[in-house]
């Protein structure tokens, strides 16, 4: 029988950077975002949309809008549209 | 209730005030001065004669020869609707400027003030005055109370309650709601011509065969979600205007003229610290009318320079010379209403950084602290560029 060696290995995962965020967003009749995270949107700044991987079994649908809050703040929203749900994320 | 305050027609109104003999005169406002001819709000008198709103100019004139066009003047219509909504503010209602002519308020914090629902509208419609022609709608939700808005005459109140809100828009056109021309051609060619129609469908129906625009609209014509009014927050009131002898229009001389005028502004005691959000930058022309651009800066500051660069492209836009050029800090943001990075370029002290890592580490223990990794740096999937990796060395 062979003792265990008793050297201690560490197991470190990573985690990926910039992971969506669920956000509570209310949106417009045209789908713009009015209030996120209970604040209220003074400013769209840009919008646009990413597309990939339709090729695969998990294909990416997002509607993004940079926003300005009313304190201040930039912050970027999108709206999944393969699984339905907003979401803030920042790097983006 | 939810009200909502509208006035038909309101950039017209905002500049006939120069000329008010023409408001009796058939008229309508000039198209814009880019994109598709087609005319703006029309008078009473116009639209007797058969001219329409969004018709195109040659059609209008051949309809009436003697249409009169006035010119567009979006810097008094902004100030005209900014002294309604103060006007309504200062009455004691927390106002959401929805468009040019259309704002929405909440009755509930009032109606106690002012004696019942019926009392504070009407104080409402007393503060905007009469000569706006002004109307309000009251309704529990906010389209409701639109299409209220839209059918009462001027100074008319008109209070939908709950239980009457579906026989109330049942008869009404579908061009209430907000919908493309091809979709209202798209509906009419099925017969569907009044909001009770279309909320008689299957709400699966109209998703399947028009798409999540018809689903609102369908939504919207049994009456809509419910939402809350937004009570805007009282622009500041920091401007700072130079008046020429003479009309200029050399951009040399307007970009100086600009220049000052932005520090002037940014310097102003009133500013507290605080940092612009929006500006705004706005001319009487030569001829009579006026022009204004605002704009929403990527990142609020209060650098004077930078505030001077972003406005300064507009001065291109300018359509003649002018006589007066007016700078306007519209918002402005809590001082602590900026994002800093964590260590400012040129101050970094990476000894003391990792002395504090060190420590973090030594306190929360192994994984705690980690190091950024790119993996896909060219992905458009912001969460697959990057990775963050434990460093415990």
């Amino acid at each position: 029988m062979v003792a265990h060696s008793r050297v201690a290995r560490t197991v470190r995962s990573a985690g990926r950077l910039n992971e969506p965020r669920p956000a509570r967003v209310e949106a417009n009749f045209d789908g713009t975002p009015w209030q996120v995270n209970h604040q209220p949107v003074v400013v769209v700044r840009e919008e646009w949309r990413v597309l990939d991987r339709w090729w695969t079994e998990e294909p990416v649908s997002r509607r993004y809008f940079e926003v300005v809050l009313e304190t201040g703040e930039n912050t970027v929203v999108f709206h999944d549209g393969a699984g339905g749900g907003w979401f803030t994320q920042r790097g983006a | 209730m939810i009200a909502c305050l509208s006035i038909p027609g309101f950039e017209l109104k905002a500049a006939l005030r120069r000329s008010p003999s023409l408001a009796l005169r058939p008229a309508a406002l000039a198209p814009e001065p880019v994109g598709e001819p087609l005319i703006g709000p029309v008078t009473g008198a116009a639209e007797a004669l058969g001219v329409r709103p969004g018709m195109r100019l040659g059609e209008a004139l051949a309809t009436c020869p003697a249409l009169a066009l006035v010119d567009r003047d979006p810097a008094a219509a902004e100030l005209a609707w900014e002294e309604i909504v103060r006007a309504l503010e200062d009455a004691g209602f927390a106002v959401e400027a929805a468009a040019l002519g259309i704002a929405y308020f909440e009755t509930r914090g009032v109606e106690r003030l002012y004696g019942g629902i019926e009392p504070a509208l009407r104080r409402a419609l007393g503060a905007v005055g009469p000569a706006w022609d002004a109307r309000i709608g009251a309704a529990g939700r906010r389209f409701a109370a639109l299409a209220a808005a839209s059918v009462a005459k001027p100074a008319q109140l008109l209070v939908v309650r709950d239980e009457e809100v579906g026989t109330f828009l049942a008869p009404l056109p579908l061009t209430l709601l907000p919908l493309e021309r091809q979709r209202y051609e798209e509906l009419e060619a099925l017969g569907v011509r009044k909001l009770g129609q279309l909320a008689g469908l299957p709400g699966g129906a109209v998703a399947e065969r028009l798409g999540p625009d018809g689903r609102r609209a369908w939504s919207l014509a049994r009456g809509g979600a419910a939402a809350r009014v937004r009570g805007r927050r009282p622009p500041a009131e920091l401007a700072e205007t130079l008046e020429f002898p003479e009309a200029v229009g050399n951009e040399l001389t307007l970009r100086r003229a600009l220049g000052a005028l932005v520090e002037t502004v940014v310097a102003r005691p009133e500013r507290r610290d605080r940092f612009v959000r929006k500006v705004a930058l706005g001319a009487r022309l030569v001829g009579g009318g006026s022009w204004r651009r605002s704009l929403t800066l990527r990142e609020p500051c209060a650098d004077a320079d930078r505030i001077r660069v972003a406005l300064a492209p507009r001065l291109a836009e300018l359509p003649s010379p002018v006589l007066e050029l007016r700078v306007e800090l519209v918002e402005l943001t809590a001082p602590a209403g900026r994002q800093l990075e964590l260590l400012a370029a040129g101050a970094e002290d990476r000894s003391r950084l990792s002395e504090g890592l060190r420590q973090v580490r030594a306190s929360t223990g192994p994984g705690s602290v980690c190091t950024v990794v790119e993996v896909a740096p060219w992905s458009r999937i912001p969460e697959s560029r990057a990775l963050f990796v434990p460093r415990d060395d």
